[in-house]
């Protein structure tokens, strides 16, 4: 394998006496989607904030692009290509939908004009466009998911990590987020998914982390997940397909 | 040797009123999550209620108590019900805005109605003390004491034994969870800003013997409330207990060893310190 | 900025507002009262404070109680400068916004990783500390006392000389300033800046993960607002001709300079035009009801000014009262109430096919 876009070294986080993540470890290749699951309370979310910077590790790396990451603030980790979306998502909420995605775009551009088309292009992309001069504290759930993976796209990241953004949708929603999840794919985009929802998961990841209890429990190709006792006892009976 | 202990002391006496303010600011913030700017006007209230007593009655400051804690507590009880209440999922800005408000409303009543003329009380102990080996312990300040430490014992007893005080407690620690244990929320939030105002207006009427009484001399005592809560961890009544006594003991301390015009200022510096190293306190719960 | 209006609409603003600015020019020349100068260099005083508060309050989301350490600063630099060392006023000014700019970076790192109310707990009592000081520290600031300025040098501009005497040249500095500080906050909604900070206001955490440096930009934002307020204060100083510690005051400045900010509406550009336009005129008449006479608007014993007399000190109390009411029904203020009363408006007249669902 070339150079791993992301590697998890040991990466521990300590609250106190708890360990939100145990010595998890492992690699991405440019262009996958990695698929990051695992029952609620297992550090899936804490993993997130780990790798971007929100607080970092007690103990461990985080390499990106060949970079160490620990201890970078969250903004220079966005900067160097690496954007994420929130579980309680976070819309900027008295802007409108087009200047929420500028805000992103702007990252990487000090022109308002440029920033716009690249705004439009990535609401183009999640078939909001008509929605633009929406305030977004307006928007149903559903468009605020859209919204937060188009503003997140504007940054022109290399490696994009979505938490739980299938959560509170309707399936034709999901589908329609599976669908933009593979098309960035075929776009050369690296993709980390943390999902609930197991029948997606296994429709698009190339390889999955199980967490549980803060420690990784197994990793591998989709079927070798589904088939795994540990993972279907962990999950305590929820049928994996 | 004697100037340090006589300063300890009187910071000690001091600083029991202070935890009495401070008390009352850490409840209302543990039970609602509101920043309280007017409680040192609560207190200048309890003050004049006190004068007027005095003035008008002839009442000696402490006894007149039993008129200026209920009166405090109504009007506390009041203002929750009529207007902060309104404004619980405001943005904490507003609220504070919002109670820098009724100060500002409170202070200006008070100055249209007795002028911003100092007023002082003075009665047959106002400048007496008692001499205890050497050192020097004045009257009305230990009296102010032994009441302020009779008020707070009655106060962890009701907090810590009684069913009510166990609810306002549960409210304080979660209010969603004390709400689905069947606690009337909003009753508590009444009781606690009712409380919290008989407390400052109680603190008020223990200084009124040694401090004079003029509408503006709310907001000093609000920011100091705020340093004594910070310090001691907002929500903590221990906390706010503690830091009361320390922050007496500090303001003694600089006005003798610093300068006297500066006391303040070095409360004020104290502050930004904490809020900068230590936001959670001594004891306290929540991150700034 | 919710949904953009159309682009005709800044245009017609832009109108709007050079007619106003025409309209107050010519206002300025022909006007012999000196009460109704000051009355407008009050007014537009009101402006440049609230548009300088609105770059860090309104639009960044931290709500600084404490500006009034700025405003001195400037006050006390451009004063003193000119006092003890001769420096004129417009060199002096410059002196003193660089003054607040450098208080304001050592302000933001120490209060800015507060959030919320903290934030305007320790802006507070920053301000208090400086009040304090100044107060206290008598041989540099002279305390109490403060500085008394006899005469306000007068200035050479293209062969001319200005003499500052009378209201009639300070009413159109004001004026001046007051522009320029719309056509500021006007530049910075329309920049990257503007986009950042407003990031910042709706959601600290998002922005940061959006490659958002948050110390970096709220210093900039307070940089921006500490500046113009200092020159806000130097331009006091000058027309009043006297400051004291009580330019450092929460309740005679900062607090003011918030509520002109909220009542009018908070995070635009008219908010702060509109919340002096009510806040100016309450605070006069409260202050001077026989300005009122004055001008020949009341005759001197109507009931009016009899009611309103024995309030002369307690502008206070209004403040208290609309700040209240303000927050408790109409938190956006006046430019909200109209905001809304408009879409209900718009809303019952057309049908919108892509009308948003009721915010979550």
């Amino acid at each position: 394998m070339a150079d791993p876009i992301l590697q998890i070294r040991h990466v521990s986080k300590f609250f106190g006496g708890l360990a939100a993540n145990s010595d998890v470890s492992f690699e991405m290749e440019l262009g996958m989607i990695m698929g990051l699951i695992g029952p609620n309370g297992a550090g899936k979310t804490t993993l997130f904030n780990c790798i971007t910077g929100y607080y970092p590790p007690s103990r461990g790396d985080v390499i990106f692009k060949g970079v160490r990451l620990n201890g970078l603030q969250p903004d220079a980790v966005c900067r160097l290509g690496m954007v994420r979306t929130w579980q309680k998502v976070k819309p900027l909420a008295k802007l409108s939908v087009i200047d929420n995605v500028m805000v992103g775009a702007l990252l990487r551009t000090r022109k308002l004009s440029v920033a716009r088309e690249v705004a439009m292009e990535q609401l183009h992309v999640v078939r909001m466009e008509h929605k633009a001069e929406l305030a977004a504290g307006g928007l149903p759930i559903g468009e605020r998911k859209k919204l937060e993976v188009a503003r997140a796209l504007a940054t022109k990241p290399e490696l994009l990590l979505l938490d739980e953004v299938m959560g509170g949708l309707n399936p034709a929603e999901s589908d329609e987020i599976i669908q933009l999840i593979l098309d960035l794919k075929k776009a050369g985009l690296t993709q980390m998914v943390i999902e609930h929802d197991m029948k997606a998961i296994m429709r698009i990841s190339d390889r999955i982390v199980v967490l549980n209890s803060g420690e990784k429990l197994a990793e591998g190709g989709p079927r070798e997940i589904a088939d795994h006792p540990d993972v279907i006892t962990a999950y305590l009976g929820e049928r994996v397909e | 040797m004697t100037v340090f202990l006589q300063s300890v002391i009187s910071g000690v006496l001091v600083g029991g009123v202070y935890a009495l303010i401070g008390i009352g600011l850490t409840m209302i913030f543990g039970v609602m999550r509101v920043i309280n700017f007017a409680h040192g006007d609560l207190l200048m209230l309890g003050m004049y209620v006190t004068w007027r007593a005095f003035d008008g009655l002839g009442m000696d400051p402490f006894l007149s108590l039993v008129i200026t804690a209920p009166a405090l507590f109504l009007w506390g009880a009041f203002l929750q019900s009529a207007v902060i209440n309104r404004v619980l999922n405001a943005l904490p800005q507003n609220q504070i805005l919002l109670t820098i408000g009724l100060g500002l409303i409170m202070s200006n009543a008070v100055m249209l109605k007795y002028t911003s003329d100092y007023r002082i009380i003075t009665t047959s102990y106002s400048s007496a003390s008692y001499m205890l080996g050497g050192l020097s312990i004045s009257q009305p300040l230990l009296y102010g004491f032994l009441i302020t430490a009779a008020i707070t014992a009655v106060l962890y007893w009701f907090l810590l034994r009684t069913d009510t005080g166990q609810a306002i407690r549960a409210t304080a620690q979660d209010r969603e969870a004390a709400q689905l244990m069947g606690i009337d929320v909003r009753a508590m939030s009444v009781l606690a800003f009712g409380i919290g105002a008989a407390l400052a207006g109680t603190a008020g009427a223990l200084i009124s013997p040694t401090y004079y009484i003029f509408p503006q001399v709310g907001g000093i005592f609000t920011l100091k409330a705020f340093v004594i809560v910070v310090l001691g961890g907002m929500g903590s009544v221990v906390g706010a207990t503690l830091g009361g006594i320390i922050i007496g003991v500090t303001e003694s301390l600089s006005a003798v060893y610093i300068a006297s015009g500066l006391k303040e200022l070095v409360v004020f510096v104290l502050f930004l310190a904490l809020l900068l190293f230590k936001p959670s306190g001594l004891l306290g719960k929540t991150r700034a | 900025m919710i949904a953009r209006p159309p682009r005709g609409a800044a245009l017609l603003w832009l109108l709007v507002g050079a007619a106003a600015v025409a309209f107050l020019v010519v206002f300025g020349l022909v006007v012999k009262k000196p009460y109704v100068l000051h009355m407008g260099i009050m007014l537009f005083q009101a402006i440049l404070l609230g548009q300088a508060w609105n770059v860090i309050g309104g639009y960044t989301g931290q709500y600084s109680v404490g500006h009034a350490a700025y405003f001195g600063v400037g006050a006390y630099t451009t004063i003193m400068l000119l006092m003890t060392h001769g420096i004129a006023p417009w060199w002096g000014v410059w002196l003193g916004m660089a003054n607040a700019v450098l208080l304001s970076l050592v302000i933001g790192s120490i209060t800015f990783r507060l959030r919320g109310p903290y934030f305007v707990l320790a802006s507070i009592s920053v301000a208090e500390i400086i009040r304090l000081a100044a107060l206290h520290f008598k041989s540099f600031t002279r305390g109490a006392e403060g500085f008394l300025l006899d005469a306000v040098p007068s200035l050479r501009v293209l062969g001319t000389e200005i003499e500052f005497v009378g209201k009639r040249p300070f009413y159109f500095m004001a004026l001046g300033l007051a522009v320029a500080s719309v056509i500021a906050n006007w530049a910075v909604e329309r920049s990257k800046l503007g986009y950042y900070f407003q990031a910042i206001r709706e959601d600290q955490d998002a922005a940061h993960a959006l490659g958002i440096n948050l110390t970096a930009y709220k210093n900039v934002a307070l940089a921006i607002s500490a500046a113009f307020t200092a020159l806000a204060g130097g331009f006091s100083a000058m027309y009043v001709k006297w400051v004291d510690p009580n330019a450092f005051s929460l309740p005679e400045v900062s607090i003011p300079i918030v509520l002109t900010v909220i009542i009018g509406g908070i995070g635009t550009i008219a908010g702060p035009v509109v919340g002096a336009m009510v806040l100016v005129p309450l605070q006069e008449i409260l202050r001077n009801p026989k300005g009122l006479v004055q001008v020949g608007i009341l005759s001197s014993d109507s009931s009016v000014v009899t009611f309103l007399a024995p309030f002369a000190n307690a502008h206070q109390l209004f403040y208290g009262i609309l700040v209240v009411l303000v927050i408790l029904f109409a938190p956006d203020g006046v430019l909200g109430v109209i905001k809304s009363s408009l879409r209900k408006g718009r809303r019952r007249r057309e049908a919108r096919p892509a009308a948003p669902a009721a915010p979550a």
